[in-house]
């Protein structure tokens, strides 16, 4: 939650980008609650209905949940969704643009595929 | 529900300062007012607030006109710029005496809060206007747009005189009172990228006449930057709305804005960046926009 915005992309992807990865990484556990949107407004200084609609994308997706007359919660399970949806979506957001700076520059498939491979993960 | 104004023309010596300005300000919600110099901010939100009257056209709160009704003003508060020099008249009021002005002008004055903020701005109250410098007299107009609790809340330039530390401190301030009230705020500022992410409503006024008004993360959105080779360029944007257009040697940059549905065409060799809300406004507002 402490990461710092950017102009590179609207606000209200990284504020649900950001609880998700805090998902990710152990810092909010699911069946625990998260900031409210008066308290992501504050922080980021920024407007409450920009912070709404970044909780609410992921009040759509089953990560968060809503209980009433309480605040936002993080779903049971929430914890392997975001990592499928950003298995599904590494391919695209990821390797494709690696493809396309490796072409612009003419490296081959198989330099490419040796540097892959002299790298541990 | 609404704070709504009508066709608003004002002229000063001949020249029309505001032409045609209709505007609706719907509760709860903060407003940015931006514009370049001398467009017509201070003079639009004075007249919202009835503190100068429109050559034509209407200012409603709710459906009541606001000129010279006591019910409604109070549900106004347009806390104005202050400077220091003499000729404004109040050089000579001390701090406290301009507070309690305002204490008595409006119904739902918060004593609490004014005293909470005079002391985390660091406030002397017994200083006169005169005496403050652009940082106080900014402080002193946050102080009075907070604690007046009126329903629409205008402030002009409120962060002019901030350094940065306080211009975040405010900014704060404002979404919290913002989140406990729900009350309808409309900021100017020249300060835009800073405001920008509390801003949920941009209206743009250019040369008396509002350009735009949008939500500002869809303004912003509908704004991309392209640039690379000419003809790259000019391929890629053909049909686009295209302004503030930059040629240095083969290479081009031009800001669009899409309308829903529009692109640019991905299939060019050119690179596409996101805009902030201060470049959206250049390109819209600078002089040496192009048209396609």
């Amino acid at each position: 939650m402490n990461e710092r915005l950017t102009e590179q992309k609207s606000i209200y992807l990284q504020i649900s980008e950001m609880i998700e990865t805090d998902i990710l990484r152990g810092i909010l556990l699911e069946e625990e609650q998260v900031p409210s949107t008066n308290e992501l407004a504050k922080l980021y200084t920024i407007n409450p209905a920009t912070a709404a609609k970044g909780v609410g994308l992921l009040v759509d997706e089953d990560i968060l949940y809503k209980r009433r007359g309480i605040g936002m919660f993080v779903s049971k399970g929430a914890r392997e969704k975001i990592l499928a949806k950003r298995r599904a979506a590494f391919a695209e957001n990821h390797v494709a643009p690696l493809l396309a700076e490796a072409k612009s520059l003419g490296i081959s498939r198989e330099e490419l595929l040796s540097m892959i491979g002299e790298r541990n993960i | 529900m609404s704070l709504h104004c009508e066709n608003i023309v004002k002229a000063y010596g001949g020249k029309d300062v505001l032409r045609d300005v209709t505007l609706d300000l719907q509760p709860g919600k903060i407003y940015g007012l931006i514009g370049r110099n001398g467009a017509g901010k201070t003079t639009l939100l004075s007249i919202l607030s009835a503190q100068n009257p429109a050559t034509r056209g209407s200012v409603t709160l709710d459906g009541d006109r606001v000129w010279e009704n006591r019910k409604s003003l109070s549900r106004i508060c347009f806390s104005r710029e202050l400077n220091s020099n003499a000729e404004s008249g109040l050089a000579a009021m001390k701090a406290k005496e301009y507070l309690r002005i305002a204490a008595t002008y409006y119904d739902g004055w918060d004593k609490a809060l004014e005293e909470r903020l005079v002391k985390l701005f660091d406030l002397n109250l017994k200083k006169k206007l005169g005496k403050m410098n652009k940082g106080m007299l900014s402080m002193i107009t946050i102080v009075v747009a907070l604690c007046s609790k009126a329903s629409y809340t205008f402030l002009d330039e409120p962060v002019a005189g901030l350094d940065v530390v306080a211009r975040e401190q405010f900014y704060k301030l404002l979404l919290e009172e913002y989140a406990s009230s729900g009350r309808t705020f409309v900021v100017s500022t020249h300060i835009i990228e800073e405001a920008a992410d509390v801003l949920e409503e941009v209206i743009i006024l250019h040369e008396g006449k509002i350009l735009l008004t949008a939500d500002t993360q869809a303004f912003v959105d509908s704004a991309v930057h392209v640039s690379g080779k000419i003809e790259e360029v000019d391929a890629a944007v053909a049909g686009l709305e295209v302004h503030h257009t930059e040629t240095v040697g083969r290479s081009k940059g031009v800001t669009v804005f899409l309308k829903p549905g529009q692109a640019v065409d991905e299939n060019r060799d050119v690179s596409v960046q996101p805009v902030s809300l201060q470049r959206a406004f250049v390109a819209l507002c600078g002089e040496e926009e192009v048209k396609q």
